[in-house]
């Protein structure tokens, strides 16, 4: 079990470093396909581009929010549990302040 | 002693020197802290802002640093978890969230293309070497005519690998990707001579890959770029001859 609590301690940055790589990818994909011009009317005229970056970012908020639960029934255990339980929350908030932006930053040029 | 003497002789003018030198890369043709563009007013602002709050947080963390060899008491006093909360989580995480939201809202007014109308000029990048189309046609090698006071559209591509375009007085960096357009705005305010970069490393002529910014009364620029005869253009306006 020591190799996996070892590795628990970078699980939530690694879905902090996941959702960052998706949106920069996806966010450079929807400029180019010109997703930011693509207004959804069921979705109260989001467009297309905003729409899903906002799913990534849910996406991996929930990953990271699941993490913490995981980790919160262990978090008792030793000494890296606690320590990892810790990490994901940190990583949860990080998510936060650094991907929000997908609300209210202009997407494209 | 006299060699402790002697260098001391010595650091003063040694630290003059090398402070004049290294101020002295504060100006120049290529100078982002003698901004001519609202762009690179906006750049040169946030700049100020990050000097600003990073010599502040160097000073404070010195401070504490020092407080821990005069008066270790004072910190002992203040308590471990405090310290920790409030030195490593809640002044961080103040002044982080201030110059992201510096830098977030300066990036949307420089950064986003507004919808005005803008004058467009096509920028080739090749290696090593930047061709500027404009309006009528008129070509220019390493040299970008500009009129003052206008918003301009820089167009940028390139014909083979990766170049970025960067006119440090006037605005930002972007990008000239093979296969993609990239558009930039500037404007400049004032007319005169400015320097121009590849930003991103593109082969061995990468470093000399330099072109220059001539920013006219909009009568000169109509001129420099082969519009004056033209009367149907936008530019040229009342000064066209």
């Amino acid at each position: 079990m020591r190799p996996r609590s070892l590795l628990l301690l970078g699980a939530g940055f690694t879905v902090w470093a996941m959702a960052f790589v998706a949106l920069y990818a996806m966010l450079s994909v929807g400029c180019r396909f010109g997703w930011d011009d693509t207004a959804l009317d069921m979705a109260g005229g989001l467009s297309l581009q905003r729409l899903q970056l906002i799913a990534i970012f849910l996406v991996h908020l929930a990953a990271g929010a699941a993490v913490v639960m995981l980790l919160r029934r262990r978090r008792g255990e030793g000494f890296l549990y606690p320590l990892a339980y810790f990490a994901a929350i940190a990583a949860l908030g990080a998510s936060v302040f650094s991907f929000a932006g997908v609300f209210f930053l202009s997407a494209c040029q | 002693m006299r060699e402790r003497f002697r260098s001391g002789v010595l650091f003063r003018p040694i630290c003059l020197l090398a402070g004049g030198l290294l101020l002295s890369a504060c100006t120049g043709p290529l100078s982002a802290l003698q901004p001519e563009g609202p762009a690179a007013r906006g750049t040169g602002t946030l700049w100020w802002i990050m000097l600003f709050a990073g010599t502040a947080i160097f000073l404070a963390v010195a401070a504490v640093l020092m407080l821990a060899f005069v008066r270790p008491a004072w910190l002992r006093r203040f308590g471990e978890t405090r310290l920790i909360l409030w030195g490593g989580l809640v002044v961080p995480l103040v002044i982080l969230s201030g110059l992201v939201t510096a830098a977030l809202a300066l990036g949307e007014r420089v950064l986003v293309v507004g919808q005005g109308e803008a004058l467009r000029i096509e920028a080739m990048a090749r290696q090593w070497t930047w061709r500027f189309r404009y309006p009528g046609g008129y070509e220019t090698d390493d040299l970008l005519h500009l009129p003052v006071g206008r918003d301009v559209d820089i167009v940028l591509t390139s014909a083979d690998v990766i170049h970025s375009f960067w006119v440090p007085r006037l605005g930002g960096k972007l990008d000239a990707i093979p296969g993609h357009v990239n558009v930039i705005r500037l404007r400049a305010d004032r007319p005169g001579t400015y320097g121009g970069v590849c930003a991103e490393y593109c082969g061995i002529g990468h470093a000399p890959m330099r072109f220059s910014v001539e920013a006219h009364e909009e009568d000169a620029f109509a001129q420099a770029v082969g519009l004056a005869a033209a009367s149907d253009t936008a530019v040229g306006g009342e000064g066209a001859r």
